[in-house]
């Protein structure tokens, strides 16, 4: 119904301007005036007139041009042509997706009123101007001058009085507006307080006390500078810092929705940003990795598995026919808007129904930058893991197979035929009839959706589909007469495990029902089913006979473990003989019911015509062998010498030696080192799951207020236009991909224009990188909306450092390492976090950064810490996580699964990995203190933490208390706290059993591990 | 109940700045939080006071926007969805035409597109009850006792017919996951009566049944603060976790490291002063330590009178479940819990309403486990006085189509129509709002979507929907999204 609709306005923009020129004469006005007028205005002006609240649609109808002209739809009514007009459509509720009023469906009697009206040509005399306020268009030139959008502007280190304060540039922004406001920054941290931060800060554990104690005794100008160097350097900083990209990512290892099914392999997404975090990866190769990594550097793993950013997001697992349009369109809204939260500071997402409203993102914008997504799916890929390794060995093998191949060419061309010469004048068969002939098949089919190559030797190998239970259908046309029985042979072969003969993962098969009707090639006479009797076979499986293929039970047949790697054979003798004028067409079904996979691999059939009773004995032979035998060697064609030979090799003894060496070698052909990995990509397989639909839309569309029913014409690629400047548009970025590529090379462009300085969106990439680094170590954003740099945002506090730092992070080639220690070796970073109450006057929110922000921990570090604390962390890094809440890795190596997400990660504020977050809120609430009192999990930690302490302390326990506190928070308890520490281990003994100190100590420890001053970092 | 205003607390980063909250907050509650509280703590000046408080006890009670009628809230959750044909939409048409094809029926409308079968009339007898005459289903014996207090609205519909996204919508106002439900908006617009409580409860299937689809996003804070997030109590074993002090430890050794915490803490807050972050933090263990007490109690239904866990049905084999969960609610609203939501049935097909095999097998059965619960609810809440300020309201996440889903006797979804019921708290009892069309196929008269249910029930809070607004990634949310109509009929 949309589509249609959408067309309608063009084609009746004609009739309607006739139309409205008319004006009504007295009947039609008095009509309208008493039947008509009084409808329209109880009915239809709340929304639709000059006086509603709200027009709705854009359509008027208090005016007789509001309807000639129409809404967003078109022309409201056509006079005289109900079936044209919108609006009697809408009033009698005949198409679900145009149903007026909304609330309720009229009276029958004023529907066929307005009816009426319309027929008679709308007579209206109302007139009055097009009253709709015009709408609002954002003039991308005047929104190219907001802030955000504008080329960096590095201004030089402003110049400041106290020139003693500033260590580096970033200081000079700092402390020239300080000085503007009169507040003085807080003097530089203690040593050790500054060392616990820098720790806690980049890695995300706390230093040891050996650490401390270097460091507090590094009495060397470079020392923090050396400090910060170690902890850049170590694989701990990406585990810390890659969870704040994790964050913005939505990044998840399940798809959500009903069923939330894992995604095993989503987990090599987090590995790649702790590596990519790691290795310093440049900030606009690790964004644009992650759009179009496979694009962009096909065979670098790490570019691979960074499309896994696009995957991230939900996934509805069960989805309807009737829903599968607006699945795709909110999942390709879920990448849009991630992409432009997390990148670029933008909430694209709000264009999806309408222009945006507060920043210059038309529509028309959104839809185009969504279809650059149009054929990505997500697919689970082979990651060679180990190429170097794999062609090494491939090459090892290569030399030794092919002298193998050597061999054997050999002996085909040298000694074949002279062997075939032999053979034929001493073959046991007189020419003529062999005992089996083979059946050609006219017609091969699996229900499963197994392919069949036909064989040399006439059989059928089975390759792809391997359904649990799968039926063969075979039709062959045979001219023979008398036909007595049938043979079946299940062959073995090297692409089988085990060499087969059957597709089961133990190379079994489990042949449950053999069904064989005949009838006259011509259709004259019908199939019919054929009896089958006295089975026999080469080999049955104990409990499994080739009797229970033709027994009534459905599920028990014949099967031949363990006689796997060699052919086996079964014979069924015909009920009565068979014989068709003009040729037999024999269907032969197969059906494996009994076990999984349990399906024969490479069937061949044939029949004989031997008197009863039908025995296993002799070798099949096909139809145009046995012709090409019987003809005298003299006047053989060429193709049937060929052909003779073809099947001869098979039965030859030297042959079959020498051709087995070579499979046999083959079979042991290395395979290359892979692992699977969830990647996004596109002509590759999709991860399906329940869809009655399509992976994905073949076109993307404008759609109407965001309605996938209300499609317009097809969107193409283009980027936000606020953000593109070059003289060509999106075209500057657009190239095709190279002949035969899979991929349609759109998110290509799309990393291109979004890394781009010059004409694309590099420099908001920039800016918004540097605020998040900023804000994940001093506390704040220099624009406190970290994802939000548009209208509704916050402004900057120093827009000139924005501006500096940006440009610094483009200088240094987009790395990130430099950036962070430029801002931790400033004098900003290093001050103490105590508060002055006449500078809490001056500036409460600290937005001049005077002072610390002193910040409680995440989830991931306060667990981490107490890991790190207890003796109990284990550093593997990488790999599958776990939903395991005792395992004792760090905390990134949790699976996020959506709807198991860990408790403990949960209290403290971890993400629920649905919608992108750069700003956790940080909550103090009671259950959290309930975890950290009863968790048996705190409470092992907490006794990991006293074994420590009480083998260093060896029984003293003042001693006990001063090493708990250099473990804990990197400094000796106070005289007071010693007395307290003491006091309270000694009391708690006196109630354990034997006074135990263990258990006393886990007390202490415990609280120790609850402090404050513990999940704050100071 | 005292109001202690401490015991809940955010010292946020995220809110490092009070004007950031504010706008995150918007111009509705966060503007009403300036009630001039005073600052407990006295570090920060007094015109910061406000503010912080809203940050720093966030389920602190708040004033609603204008005088409330209902306090708190039991939503009662007929998970898979209730077919309004066999219970509360009484359709004598689908009778006559019963075994006839429903004319222009779209066959995408239920999940299995290709099992679409002829109308089937409700297998159920209907009478009529009650003062108002409400048609009530012979599968409610005892809630048909209470219809002159119950609210119907027979013409809510939802966008979607499969559960997990309808279950979103009807939670969060949205299809798509991620979004705040409504419990979370309500106490994170009017925090909670009871800071030694969760302000948000929920309960799901005891018996192993599973969780509803979609599981806990159907009671997540989205990108609220996690602390407005539902409380599910456990399907089994402790209700909460890490609720009950370990079995190695005493009271009394657990509360002498509770007074070493607190003095070293203090110690700490001493040398650092004007973060009340750091004092909450304190509180917060205070709290925990009452916790332990507290809530068990709570949850407790053992010392209820004889007669009262008759009248709910606890011994009763065929309910015992539903009733437990439905006697906790009671206990739980009666103590200032702001929000109960319970779910009665697990998954999905006959694990849950979901009839799609046979419906009289199906709810026959899951109104059995219901009925008597429901409505000793209904009648405790009224006699103590609890029912004027406690919303009941009841639902699924969409209804079941009045065709028979072929190969079976049961019913497919249906996003068109369903029915709610609401009582107490302000609901105008004994009233009708609301039809569908004469097979109860579709909502046709003053059609309630779920915004505009969502929209009511935040009005009977005293909550103005459009001004409930929480600023994330850039955008005002409201739980009512840009729509909501306060259906003002069913409204005392």
């Amino acid at each position: 119904m949309s589509l249609p609709r959408a067309l309608v306005p063009l084609l009746v923009l004609g009739l309607a301007a006739s139309a409205r020129a008319a004006e009504p004469d007295a009947k039609g006005v008095e009509f309208f005036e008493r039947k008509v007028r009084p409808i329209l205005a109880e009915r239809c002006y709340g929304c639709h007139s000059a006086q509603a609240k709200k027009v709705r649609g854009g359509l008027l109808l208090d005016t007789r041009e509001g309807w000639a002209k129409g809404g967003d739809t078109g022309p409201a009514i056509v006079p005289g042509d109900p079936g044209k007009s919108l609006l009697v459509q809408a009033i009698q509720w005949t198409d679900e997706t145009l149903q007026m009023p909304p609330k309720g469906k009229l009276p029958p009697e004023e529907v066929a009123i307005l009816l009426d009206w319309v027929k008679r040509g709308a007579p209206d005399p109302r007139h009055g101007g097009v009253a709709a306020k015009p709408r609002q268009v954002i003039d991308i030139e005047a929104a190219r001058r907001m802030w955000a959008f504008q080329p960096l502007k590095p201004a030089a280190p402003p110049k400041v009085t106290n020139e003693s304060w500033p260590r580096n540039p970033v200081d000079r922004f700092i402390l020239a507006k300080l000085e503007e406001k009169g507040i003085a920054p807080n003097a530089t941290a203690a040593k050790r307080t500054l060392i616990r931060r820098a720790y806690l800060d980049l890695i995300g554990i706390p230093p040891t006390p050996e650490e401390v104690e270097a460091f507090v005794n590094d009495g060397s100008n470079d020392a923090f500078e050396r400090a910060i160097d170690h902890l850049l350097a170590s694989p701990h900083y990406g585990e810390r810092w890659g969870r704040h990209w994790l964050d913005l990512a939505r990044f998840a290892e399940s798809h959500g929705f009903e069923h939330d099914y894992d995604r095993p392999t989503a987990y090599h997404y987090r590995d790649f940003v702790i590596e990519a975090l790691n290795r310093d990866l440049p900030y606009d190769t690790f964004v644009q990795w992650q759009i179009a990594g496979d694009e962009l550097a096909p065979s670098d793993n790490l570019a691979l598995k960074a499309t896994g950013f696009l995957a991230a997001g939900v996934h509805s697992t069960q989805i309807t026919a009737n829903q599968v349009e607006k699945e795709r369109y909110d999942e390709l809204d879920d990448i849009v808007n991630t992409i432009g939260t997390s990148m670029l500071g933008l909430t694209i997402g709000c264009a999806r129904c309408h222009d945006h409203k507060f920043d210059p993102i038309p529509q028309k914008d959104y839809y185009r930058l969504l279809s650059t997504f149009t054929t990505t799916v997500r697919t689970e890929y082979d990651l060679k893991i180990d190429p170097e390794g794999d062609a090494k060995a491939l090459a090892a093998y290569e030399r030794e197979h092919a002298p193998l191949v050597a061999a054997l060419q050999k002996f085909e061309a040298e000694q074949l035929p002279a062997r075939f010469e032999e053979w034929e004048k001493t073959r046991p068969e007189s020419p003529g009839q062999p005992a089996w002939v083979v059946l050609d098949l006219a017609e091969t089919r699996s229900q499963g959706g197994a392919a069949f190559k036909k064989q040399d030797d006439g059989s059928y190998l089975a390759s792809g589909k391997n359904v649990d239970f799968d039926t063969y259908r075979f039709v062959a046309h045979v001219d023979l007469k008398g036909i007595t029985g049938l043979k079946i042979e299940a062959l073995a072969d090297p692409s089988m495990v085990k060499g087969g003969p059957g597709r089961a993962a133990n190379g079994n098969f489990d042949l449950t029902q053999v069904t064989v009707t005949a009838g006259s090639r011509d259709g004259k006479s019908a199939a019919e089913t054929i009896v089958l009797q006295n089975p026999k076979a080469t080999f049955e499986q104990p409990g499994l006979p080739i009797a229970a293929a033709i027994d009534d039970n459905p599920k028990s047949g014949w099967a031949v473990d363990p006689q796997f790697g060699k052919n086996h054979a079964a014979v069924f003798e015909f009920g009565r003989d068979i014989s068709f004028e003009g040729g037999t067409t024999l269907t032969i079904t197969l059906v494996f019911n009994g076990n999984n996979m349990h399906n024969i691999g490479r069937p061949r059939l044939s029949v004989t015509t031997a008197p009863r009773p039908v025995g296993l004995d002799g070798n099949p032979t096909p139809l145009n062998i046995a012709q090409a035998l019987k003809t005298p060697r003299s006047e053989r064609k060429a193709d049937q010498t060929a052909a003779l030979l073809t099947w001869y090799r098979a039965i030859d003894p030297e042959w079959q030696k020498l051709n087995k060496a070579v499979g046999d070698h083959a079979a042991k052909a290395p395979k290359p080192s892979v692992v699977k990995a969830l990647i996004s990509s596109e002509g590759l397989p999709a991860v399906r799951l329940h869809t009655q639909g399509g992976d994905f839309l073949e076109k993307t569309h404008f759609l109407k207020r965001g309605d996938p029913n209300q499609k317009l014409e097809e969107a193409t690629e283009a980027f936000l236009s606020v953000l593109t400047t070059a003289p060509d548009a999106e075209k500057h970025w657009i190239v095709p991909p190279p002949q035969g590529w899979r991929t349609s090379y759109r998110r290509r462009a799309l990393a291109n224009w979004i890394t781009d300085v010059d004409y694309g969106a590099g420099n908001l990439l920039a800016r918004v990188i540097v605020n998040r680094l900023w804000q994940h170590h001093l506390g704040r954003g220099i624009i406190s909306t970290p994802s939000d740099f548009g209208a509704q945002g916050e402004k900057p506090t120093h827009p000139e450092l924005v501006d500096w730092l940006a440009s610094e992070l483009i200088r240094n080639g987009w790395k990130l390492k430099p950036l962070h220690k430029l801002i931790m070796l400033s004098a900003v970073y290093q001050e103490a976090a105590e508060l002055d109450t006449n500078k809490l006057k001056a500036d409460h929110d600290n937005k001049l950064f005077w002072h610390y922000s002193r910040q409680r921990l995440e989830a991931e570090a306060i667990r981490d810490a107490m890991l790190a604390v207890s003796g109990l962390l284990d550093e593997t890094p990488f790999g599958p996580g776990t939903l395991d809440e005792k395992q004792k890795r760090r905390s990134i190596y949790f699976t996020v699964k959506r709807s198991k997400l860990i408790p403990m990660m949960v209290l403290f504020d971890a993400p629920d990995a649905l919608q992108g977050t750069g700003l956790r809120p940080s909550t103090t609430i009671a259950p959290q203190s309930l975890m950290l009192m009863n968790s048996p999990i705190v409470r092992e930690w907490a006794e990991g933490f006293a074994r420590r302490v009480e083998m260093k302390a060896k029984g003293s326990v003042p001693d006990a208390v001063k090493s708990a506190y250099l473990i804990a928070l990197g400094r000796e308890p106070t005289a007071d706290e010693l007395t307290d520490g003491t006091a309270f281990i000694e009391q708690q003994r006196e109630t354990y059993p034997a006074k135990a100190l263990q258990p006393a100590l886990a007390d202490f420890c415990q609280v120790l591990l609850s402090l404050n001053e513990f999940v704050f970092v100071d | 109940m005292p109001l202690e205003p401490h015991l809940f607390a955010t010292p946020p980063r995220a809110y490092s700045t009070r004007r950031s909250f504010l706008q995150r907050a918007g111009s509705g509650m966060g503007l009403l939080a300036l009630t001039g509280l005073l600052d407990q703590e006295g570090f920060r000046a007094s015109a910061h006071a406000e503010t912080d408080e809203r940050a720093l006890h966030p389920l602190a009670p708040r004033p609603s926007h204008f005088p409330a009628k209902a306090k708190s809230v039991i939503w009662l959750f007929m998970n898979g969805g209730q077919s309004q044909v066999d219970t509360w939409d009484y359709k004598p048409e689908l009778i006559k035409r019963h075994g006839t094809e429903l004319e222009g029926f779209d066959k995408n409308t239920g999940f299995f597109t290709g099992q679409v079968g002829p109308l089937m009339k409700s297998p159920f007898k209907f009478e009529k009850r009650g003062q108002s005459g409400t048609w009530v289903s012979e599968i409610f014996p005892n809630i048909a006792g209470h219809v002159d207090d119950m609210a119907f609205i027979h013409s809510c519909f939802t966008e979607t017919n499969n559960h997990s996204p309808a279950l979103f919508e009807i939670n969060t106002g949205m299809s798509r996951m991620g979004f705040p439900c409504v419990g979370s908006w309500v106490t994170y617009g009017l925090g909670t009566e009871n800071q030694n409580l969760p302000a948000f409860v929920v309960m799901y299937d005891t018996l192993g049944r599973g969780l509803p689809k979609g599981n806990a996003s159907n009671w997540g804070p989205g990108f609220l603060p996690g602390i407005y997030q539902g409380t599910a109590l456990n399907g089994q074993g402790p209700p909460m976790d890490n609720l009950f002090r370990p079995a190695s430890m005493t009271d009394k050794q657990q509360r002498s490291q509770i007074d070493l915490l607190t003095r070293l803490n203090g110690r700490f807050q001493q040398e650092n002063p004007g973060e009340a972050a750091l004092a909450a933090r304190i509180e917060t263990f205070e709290l925990a330590y009452r916790m332990q007490m507290t809530a068990p109690d709570a949850l407790d239904y053992n010392n209820e009178s004889p007669a009262t866990k008759a009248l709910y049905g606890i011994d009763d084999p065929k309910c015992t479940h539903f009733a437990k969960q439905c006697l906790m609610a009671r206990r739980l609203v009666e103590r200032g819990v702001r929000f109960v939501q319970i779910y009665s049935g697990g998954m999905e097909n006959e694990r849950s309403w979901d009839g799609h095999q046979d419906i009289v097998k199906n709810h026959a059965g899951f109104a059995l486990e219901t009925d008597q619960p429901i409505a000793a609810l209904l009648s405790d809440l009224k006699q103590r006085g609890l029912l004027d300020s406690t919303l009941i309201l009841c639902c699924g996440e969409f209804g079941r189509l009045p065709i028979v889903q072929k190969g079976g006797t049961g019913r497919d979804h249906n996003p068109h129509a369903f029915t709610t019921w609401m009582a107490g708290g302000g609901v105008k009892p004994g009233v009708h709002y609301g039809e569908t069309d004469e097979f109860g196929h579709k909502a046709v008269v003053d059609r309630v979507s779920v915004n505009d249910l969502h929209a009511t029930v935040l009005h009977l809070l005293g909550i103005e929907h459009t001004r409930l607004t929480y600023r994330f990634n850039g955008r005002d949310f409201r739980l009512t999204d840009v729509a909501g109509r306060v259906v003002k009929e069913v409204i005392a």
